[in-house]
């Protein structure tokens, strides 16, 4: 048997406020100038995004009005400031993106998740991150040739839904599918060993813990949604008139922002762009804020379950 | 056949050559064991027996995970529980599991113990009673009687899987598989689980895995012995424990290998 005894002095400092070795020195250093460095860093990053909040928001101050937001007449809306009908042009298109992309998200999400092979379900998660991974503009192009030109419905709110809900589907259907996936097999086990038939465990068990994920994606999904240009220019373009259908031309808040620096100076394109811009960063950061207390507000309730 | 359920003589649950088989090697080779009313058989060997595949496939539960194919067959109350025509649902609603950690739902204690009864759409009252007789048997009745309504992750560890127990037991099962269900848990609260083990088998048929042979001498009637997916001997704890035949069973329980 081998000696238990140590053969020869200890390979560390016994003193440990200095170390004799200069490359524990230098490491020991090194790291405490890292440390003090990413804080830095963590601004330099920050930078741009305040810089981007700031400038929006200073050109945007003072041309925003109640006033601006609620006009809905078409020369206020080409002419002036208003940007009455790209408001209700977002609400309608988001409205009816976000519906379908929930929809298809949920089912197809718990399908994959819950109840396809591993072999169906690794192609159909590779699908939608090929997706997700898709150019917006080529989503754009497809919504244009499927549902403008093909279909026959023109630049309308519908191509634009349909095209966006396109682009929603991956984040929302992603999400879903992760948040059963992450439930503890154990607790899935339990619940079907209690004689629970799988769509007992989905509606009882999965649901509960898994809504608060599926929630929060159905948010980022809407917060992707509502910044993507290209596929709204090439499918609802602009309108002039409050829609009256599904079928109706709509304008999109990114549209003002895209197309506003190069309109005719009478036209106020800046000046709408500038607003729309604001919006839509106002938006975004709500939805986030809200993802936020969703998530804090839940994580409390199912503290304890994911050990 | 149905004449037969149920009579209070007979063997509640048998395995009849079952072997299991996964995509590399055999977990478990053609186990023969018979399980009478009211007693509570302990499942031993060391880790990678097959203990946790044997308590898993007595309920189906194999079927959860991919890629394990069950030969041989299963009997409860003479049924097998294989046959194609037996749906897997109703199986686990007679023959109930409690697992290694406490596995309560994100909900109330009232509702943990209720779950499988409202699965079954039982009536508001009939739960009600169901719930207090399972939390009385399963010992923590006393702790939660209080306040039903608390959610059930507020609970310790113990209580939790005591818990776990009450729902497996709201249905009245007859059969209740608890695969190693104190390996999670400190010393005092094991001790409930055991106390709560030993009234049970009044009742039920527990079939109970456990790397403890202490475990298994405290609280079994019965000690099974598995190593390497075979069922190497099976007999009444005090003569394993003291007298075993087997030259392997003997090396386990004086902590030679496990």
């Amino acid at each position: 048997m081998a000696t238990a005894q140590a053969t020869g002095p200890p390979l560390a400092s016994d003193s440990l406020l200095y170390d004799r070795s200069a490359r524990t020195r230098w490491r020991i250093g090194f790291d405490k100038w890292i440390g003090r460095l990413l804080p830095l860093l963590f601004l330099v990053a920050l930078f741009p995004i305040i810089d981007l909040m700031y400038f929006v928001t200073v050109r945007a101050a003072p041309i925003l009005s109640i006033g601006n937001l609620t006009n809905t007449s078409p020369y206020a809306n080409l002419n002036g400031n208003a940007v009455g009908l790209a408001l209700i042009g977002t609400f309608y298109v988001m409205a009816i993106s976000t519906a379908l992309a929930v929809l298809l998200g949920l089912f197809g999400g718990i399908a994959t998740a819950e109840f396809l092979s591993e072999r169906s379900a690794g192609w159909i998660r590779m699908t939608a991150n090929m997706l997700a991974g898709t150019p917006s503009v080529v989503v754009g192009y497809f919504g244009y040739f499927a549902f403008v030109v093909y279909f026959g419905w023109g630049y309308s709110m519908i191509a634009g839904a349909l095209t966006l809900a396109f682009f929603m589907t991956p984040y929302t259907f992603r999400t879903v599918d992760l948040a059963y996936t992450s439930i503890p097999r154990p607790i899935r086990e339990a619940a079907l060993g209690s004689g629970a038939k799988p769509y007992q465990y989905i509606l009882k068990i999965g649901t509960p813990i898994a809504f608060p994920q599926v929630l929060t994606g159905v948010f980022l999904a809407m917060a992707i949604g509502i910044g993507e240009t290209a596929p709204i220019v090439l499918t609802t373009h602009t309108s002039l008139l409050v829609p009256q259908s599904i079928y109706s031309g709509v304008t999109f808040l990114t549209y003002l922002v895209y197309t506003g620096y190069n309109l005719p100076p009478g036209e106020n394109g800046l000046a709408k762009a500038f607003q729309a811009a604001f919006l839509i960063m106002v938006i975004v950061i709500a939805l986030n804020i809200v993802v936020r207390i969703i998530a804090a507000r839940y994580r409390k309730r199912l503290e304890g379950l994911f050990q | 056949m149905s004449a037969a359920i149920g009579s209070p003589s007979e063997t509640v649950l048998a395995t009849d050559h079952l072997t299991v088989l996964s995509k590399q090697k055999k977990l478990l080779d053609d186990v023969n064991l018979e399980f009478a009313p009211r007693s509570l058989t302990a499942v031993v060997g060391p880790s990678g027996c097959g203990k946790t595949t044997f308590v898993r496939s007595l309920n189906r539960m194999t079927e959860l995970t991919p890629g394990l194919k069950v030969k041989g067959a299963v009997r409860y109350l003479g049924q097998n529980i294989y046959d194609p025509a037996v749906n897997p649902v109703l199986v686990r609603r007679r023959i109930g599991m409690v697992f290694q950690r406490p596995t309560v739902f994100p909900m109330s204690v009232f509702e943990n113990a209720a779950f499988g009864l409202r699965l079954i759409h039982e009536q508001e009252d009939e739960i009600d009673r169901a719930v207090t007789e399972s939390l009385q048997r399963s010992g923590l009745w006393d702790e939660v009687k209080t306040d039903l309504d608390r959610p059930a992750l507020s609970l310790s560890g113990g209580q939790q899987q005591r818990l776990c127990i009450a729902r497996a037991l709201a249905v009245r099962p007859r059969v209740l598989l608890m695969d190693e269900p104190t390996s999670a848990l400190d010393p005092a609260a094991t001790q409930r689980v055991e106390a709560t083990m030993e009234r049970l088998k009044q009742d039920i048929v527990i079939v109970l895995v456990t790397h403890n042979v202490g475990q298994a001498a405290r609280v079994s009637d019965r000690v099974a012995f598995l190593h390497t997916g075979r069922l190497v001997e099976v007999g009444p704890t005090g003569d394993i424990l003291e007298r075993p035949k087997d030259p392997l069973t003997e090396q386990f329980i004086t902590g030679r290998f496990g």
